[in-house]
């Protein structure tokens, strides 16, 4: 390493480690500290841009408050300690577990922001060192309804086209996300397209910044995602709109999808999502008519009870327009973290092998338990919000969460709470000191991404290179040496690999997604993107081309149903939680940035003038916010971005901790969280003391 | 002033309540450092760990050097600060920014409009003029209600040099004057002995707009009305830029301005 | 002024690297990203090919994107000035020197940034055809270096051999020790004349001049910033790479025994940049703030002050920039208005 005695030293090429776009990013290191950021000038998706959480992220991997030893709790306080103390008092608190309820009284959750090397490790420690499938990370609260839906109805559940094809689309379709907010180098993108003369068309219950700039809008109700799109549906096969020799070539179920659909007239679907006839029907023609239209959703469709089904219908909606399979179209959902889909495509899942190869199968297992040298667990596993309701039951006695913050971002944080305390054993693998380590008996101290190597997926499917830019502070380590060291005292040796790379090159030998890949290629390409393999050497910018993974398209009938809680007398608001461009999860690499915090403090709710003036509520007001599971006080924000009627809060701060107040009714299919929607009661704490 | 950046210690030696939400605060020199400042200019006082705030001199530096500041709990500095009991040591940066133009006011009838926590910063001033020979000064005093007056020490000190009017946008009894200070001006002039010859505002953005139109249509040229304008300030030295206002820094050109400059500045962007 | 020829110009910037440490743009390694970065063995030689203009300009030297102002021990305040040892930016290209004498003038009395910068030397290279999005000519800040804003200024002439400009005392003791041949003034005057043909290839700026023409007669409808401000994303982008923007804000962090007071860059396109602790706030609109920026860069009312705009032709925030409010953009934006 070539060093200078002061001043810039060198740069690192990286990838940001905030959200799912993964953009091209340069650690600048001075004098052995990471000072600051420099946007990678040729990365395909970023192209010189980044947007405010990455170019913070000098403040986010600052070496202040980080976890640098082993800490062991004693008294209600931590200690430091050695690491084999450490995995002493794990292994042996482990083996009792096993012991006496056996392997699946544990529970594993990897995590969205690691590395694929750290969450295969995670996963293979679960199933091959433990002997349990009770693995799973934060996908299952953002889009673990994508990955359950599209499955069902295309085979894969990923992004199916590529963030260049957004400038290759007639007609973009926003629908339930906000882009240039949590995406903003993909939604500076969108802008782009529009100034190129792209159309907009945005479905979204909240007046977002690409709301504003869309030819068209559809300002839905909250959890009517299904109503609408059955209303398009149903437009669209009366009109003689749909793509007619797509759907006879490449899909099946058609007519139970008609059949379903003529339920849905739009006067009915007007009444249901309060959208007005004549923008059903625009949109309907908008989206038919565009030669390439390109659709794009998130959170606003997956956080539902109806979740899967939301997805369900996205899908069924691209297939019968036939907008799917070519560049500029296809379906798009966009992914919160960094590597949450890489971790979906490690199998930090409950019922997958990495490349989404099932557990229940028997061949599968066979292949991994010979590559692993271990008899596997056959019964799948429980997922992240199953494996805290365990814990309250007693089922589960010990859990090992990377990186994970669920105090803080979970529905419900008091159950949360009551779970991991109830544990006999809570391990944390962590960077710095968030809510839920300092819950835990033993925390471990991690690498952060700068610190070392491995690969970040994003949401186009690209495994990106990451390579140490500092070494990690005092004894931290990356989670998969963490890991590998507790499985040996655990009795199983098949982790004590000697890199990241040994790992990569063991996913790839038994993912098939992955299996052109090695680090070579990917540094000498910007990365590829799966899958990746002899008939795809370079990768693959486009799914689902000419046939579907799963073969035929799957038409799938869904209906509408409402939101598990609506409002009422006693809670007549309805409440839904958003995300800042300001701060990322539970804001605990954001908030180190003097910028970010100050430009949004500890926590507001935005609420539309109308709703303000009948609660006498000015900007800044002190308000309380109530629901049926807990209350928060916190300050407002006025303005028309949330219609009347709709309050919304953002889930970053743990001043005002959304999760108090959202619902953990779940979606059946996936256990996602009803995290869109529920009904709150306002109190203005301010008046009629002013 | 030791360093660009770098605070000095200062103790803070009496602290007292002042209307609502509101301190007195007197501090002195630590170390035999001493300061001279001039009416108008700000100072910043560091609380270690909550980083620093601007704040205007309510009186300032005496022979010894001891000065004082009305602050208002507002932020995470503020509140720190009134946990601080006297005795304590904080850090101080000062003095920063232009002064009222005292050469242009000595020998006029001069009307000061203070709106509620605007009054501190025409302290200094006011204790000023009422001493200056040739010089006649009356002070209108807007507040929302009685409870938001501040500075009621030095109000009932000023009562026996000038006229003084205090008004309410919400009496709390009948004798108490009604309305904003514009509403009262043909009182105030009666008791000036003539129309003012030079205007010297601080409050709300809102009133000393209002002020200033009125005085400009009645005659009164833009030059002669002064406002203190306040803004985020930091650095106190035109480099860190938060205070700008159009191509000025509040901290170094300001922050009194006349109308004059204000509208010329304001004119040189459409937003 | 001395000027000299010069066959080989890695010679130059070897015997200057023997003197103090040297930093120059290059590629990054494994990448094709032009970044600032120490002189090594692995450094490339010099090339005047493009990409011309590293990511970053040079001020990260003077002015980094953290700095430590002073520290507090529990009992007082310690000012930590930085001690820089002796360095040497080489290959500084015209817009970015201008800047350079930009910030000068800007942090004139900023103990940190001059301490930076004293320790400084430049040599500056002339910019033989113009490089992406780049218009230093509209802005009367290149393509060559102009007078007095290094120490030292290569230029290659057409033979491809190189012309070396010695514009300080500082400079001229640097390439002592050096065997060179001093060049004659047909060297400089056929330079002068290439300056204007390099100038002429680069693309029409007309936009960019009607824009200046509007920004300073506050022509452009309060519409049109509005509609601008709903792009701004807010990233900090142009103002994190615009080599003249200069704005900071302080934080204390602690550290053993106290805590320690720091600055980094800020952007006034961030809402929180003028809100004061009341939540009032005088550029409340992304509008007003957009407006503001490039009122910055191109007013007139700055030039008395710095004897140029604020803005060197970079290009890098149309580069940069998320939301497609760029330089250009933003000044056929405007110019197409009225």
């Amino acid at each position: 390493m070539d060093t200078a005695s002061h001043n810039i030293s060198k740069i690192t090429s990286s990838i940001c480690p905030y959200c799912g776009v993964g953009c091209g990013i340069g650690l600048r290191v001075e004098q052995g500290r990471i000072t600051g950021v420099e946007p990678l000038a040729n990365h395909p998706v970023s192209q010189g841009k980044l947007c405010t959480k990455g170019w913070s992220t000098a403040f986010a991997v600052d070496p202040i408050d980080r976890i640098t030893t082993p800490l062991i709790k004693e008294n209600d306080t931590f200690r430091p300690a050695s690491w084999d103390e450490a995995y002493q008092v794990i292994t042996e608190a482990f083996s009792t577990a096993i012991a006496e309820k056996g392997a699946d009284a544990l529970g594993i959750i990897a995590c969205a922001r690691a590395t694929n090397e750290d969450c295969y490790a995670a996963q293979k420690f679960a199933r091959a060192a433990l002997g349990t499938n009770n693995v799973d990370h934060c996908a299952r609260i953002c889009h673990s309804p994508s990955v359950a839906g599209l499955r069902q109805t295309l085979g894969s559940g990923a992004m199916t086209n590529s963030i260049d094809d957004i400038e290759k689309a007639d007609l973009i379709v926003i629908f339930g996300c906000d882009p240039t907010e949590n995406h903003s180098i993909l939604g500076g993108r969108i802008i782009r397209a529009k100034l190129a003369g792209t159309k907009l068309l945005v479905v979204d219950p909240r007046l977002t910044r690409l709301a504003r700039m869309a030819d068209l809008h559809l300002q839905l109700q909250l959890g009517t995602n299904i109503a609408l799109i059955n209303g398009l549906l149903q437009i669209i096969f009366a009109n003689g709109w749909e793509a007619t020799e797509f759907l006879s070539n490449r899909c099946e179920n058609e007519e139970a999808l008609r059949a379903k659909v003529a339920k849905y007239p739009p006067e009915r679907v007007a009444a249901i999502t309060g959208v007005p006839e004549e923008k059903l029907i625009a949109a309907a023609r908008m989206y038919t008519e565009a030669e390439c239209a390109l659709l794009t959703y998130g959170m606003g469709i997956t956080q539902y009870t109806t979740g899967t089904n939301n997805v369900i219908s996205i899908s069924n909606l691209a297939l019968v327009a036939g907008q799917i399979g070519r560049e500029g179209t296809g379906i798009n959902p966009l992914r919160g973290q960094n590597n949450v889909q890489g971790a979906c495509d490690m199998g930090a899942l409950p019922n997958v092998f990495p490349g989404y190869q099932e557990v229940a199968a028997p061949a599968s297992r066979e292949k991994f338990a010979a590559s692993w040298q271990q008899k596997l667990p056959e019964c799948k596993g429980l997922t992240s919000l199953g494996m805290t309701k365990g814990a309250l039951s007693g089922d589960v006695r010990c859990m090992l969460i990377m990186g994970e913050d669920p105090v803080v971002t979970d529905p419900d944080q008091h159950h949360v709470q009551q779970a991991l305390a109830a544990l006999d054993l809570l391990v944390v693998v962590e960077l710095v000191m968030t809510e839920t380590a300092a819950m835990a008996d033993v925390i471990l101290p991690a690498a952060a991404f700068s610190e070392k190597a491995g690969t970040f997926t994003n949401c186009e499917r690209r495994v990106q290179l990451i390579q140490p830019a500092i070494p990690a502070p005092g004894e931290a380590k990356p989670d998969w040496q963490i890991l590998g060291g507790l499985a040996s005292r655990l009795g199983y040796n098949g982790m004590n690999w000697e890199s990241a790379e040994a790992i990569f090159n063991e996913i790839a030998a038994l993912s098939p997604l992955y299996q052109g890949m090695s680090y070579p290629k990917l540094a000498a390409n910007y990365g590829l993107q799966w899958p990746c393999n002899e008939a795809a050497p370079n990768g693959t910018p486009l799914l689902h081309s000419k046939q579907f993974s799963r073969g035929k398209g799957r038409l799938i009938p869904v209906s509408h149903a409402d939101p598990a809680e609506m409002p009422d007398e006693e809670y007549p608001l309805f409440f839904t939680t958003t995300r800042l461009h300001f701060h990322y999860g539970c804001g605990s690499m954001t908030r180190k940035s003097p910028l970010l915090e100050r430009e949004t403090p500890s926590g507001v709710l935005f609420i539309n003038p109308a709703d303000a003036q009948a609660l006498a509520i000015r900007p800044q007001t002190r308000v309380r916010i109530s629901s049926r599971r807990g209350e928060v006080e916190t300050r407002t924000v006025i303005t028309d971005e949330v219609p009347p009627g709709t309050v919304a809060m953002p889930y970053h701060f743990k001043e005002a901790p959304s999760n108090r107040l959202t619902n953990n009714a779940q979606d059946p299919v996936t256990k996602m969280p009803e995290l869109k929607a529920c009904a709150v009661r306002v109190t203005n704490l301010e008046d009629g003391t002013k | 002033m030791k360093t660009l950046m770098t605070p000095q210690l200062i103790r803070i030696t009496e602290i007292y309540d002042d209307g609502e939400a509101s301190s007195h605060f007197t501090f002195e020199p630590v170390n035999g450092i001493n300061h001279s400042a001039r009416p108008g200019q700000f100072f910043t006082l560091t609380l270690p760990g909550h980083c620093e705030a601007a704040f205007t001199y309510l009186s300032l530096p005496d022979a010894e050097g001891r000065f004082k500041a009305l602050i208002r709990r507002a932020g995470t500095l503020t509140s720190a600060l009134f946990n601080c009991n006297a005795g304590d040591l904080i850090g101080f940066r000062g003095p920063f920014g232009n002064s009222w133009p005292l050469d242009q006011l000595l020998g006029k009838r001069i009307l000061i409009i203070a709106g509620g926590i605007g009054l501190p910063p025409l302290a200094a001033i006011a204790d000023h003029l009422i001493n200056s020979n040739n010089t006649q000064v009356a002070l209108i005093y807007g507040s929302r209600s009685p409870a938001d007056q501040v500075l009621k020490y030095e109000r009932s000190a000023w009562h026996m040099y000038m006229p003084i009017l205090e008004t309410f946008d919400h009496p709390s009894s009948q004798e108490q004057l009604a309305g904003t200070p514009l509403d009262h001006l043909q009182e105030m002039t009666v008791k000036l002995g003539g129309h003012p010859e030079a205007i010297l505002t601080c409050g709300p953005e809102v009133m000393m707009n209002a002020v200033g139109h009125h005085f400009v249509q009645n005659g009164l040229p833009p030059e002669n009305i002064w406002l203190a304008l306040e803004r985020r300030m930091h650095c106190g030295v035109g480099e860190c830029g938060h205070c700008y206002l159009g191509s000025s820094y509040v901290c170094t050109d300001g922050p009194i301005y006349s109308w004059q400059q204000l509208t010329r500045l304001q004119l040189q962007t459409t937003a | 002024m001395k000027a000299f020829l010069l066959d080989d110009i890695d010679q130059l910037r070897d015997h200057l690297a023997s003197q103090r440490s040297l930093f120059t743009p290059q590629y990054t390694e494994g990448s094709t990203e032009l970044n600032w970065l120490p002189l090594t063995s692995k450094t490339k030689s010099v090339t005047t090919e493009r990409p011309l203009l590293p990511t970053y300009p040079a001020k990260q030297f003077f002015f980094p994107d953290r700095e430590i102002l002073f520290q507090f021990d529990g009992s007082d305040f310690k000012e930590t000035l930085p001690e820089p040892e002796p360095q040497i930016l080489f290959g500084v290209r015209s817009c970015d020197l201008c800047a350079i004498a930009y910030q000068d003038r800007f942090f004139r009395q900023d103990p940190y940034y001059q301490a930076r910068r004293r320790a400084t030397l430049l040599v500056g290279i002339d910019c033989n055809m113009p490089c992406e999005g780049g218009f230093c000519p509209t802005v009367d800040a290149g393509p060559f270096v102009r007078d007095g804003l290094a120490d030292l200024v290569c230029h290659q002439q057409q033979d491809a051999s190189w012309l070396l400009m010695v514009h300080t005392p500082a400079g001229e003791a640097l390439i002592q020790g050096l065997e060179l041949k001093a060049a004659e003034s047909h060297h400089i005057t056929r330079r002068n004349k290439q300056e204007q043909q390099v100038a002429a290839r680069f693309p029409s700026a007309t936009h960019i001049e009607t824009g200046i023409q509007r920004i300073n007669q506050a022509q452009v409808p309060a519409e049109t910033w509005q509609a601008m401000g709903l792009q701004c994303l807010t990233c900090s982008g142009c103002t994190n790479l615009c080599p003249t923007c200069s704005c900071f804000t302080s934080y204390d962090r602690p550290v053993a025994d106290g805590f320690e007071r720091e600055r980094c860059w800020d952007s006034c396109l961030y809402d929180a940049f003028q809100r004061e602790a009341s939540g009032h706030n005088p550029s409340a609109t992304a509008g007003q703030r957009v407006e503001r920026f490039w009122f910055h860069k191109f007013s007139n009312e700055y030039t008395k002050t710095f004897d140029r705009y604020g803005c060197t032709g970079c290009g890098r925030c149309e580069k940069t920039c998320p939301g497609v409010i760029g330089v250009h953009s933003v000044m056929k934006r405007i110019s197409a208005t009225l």
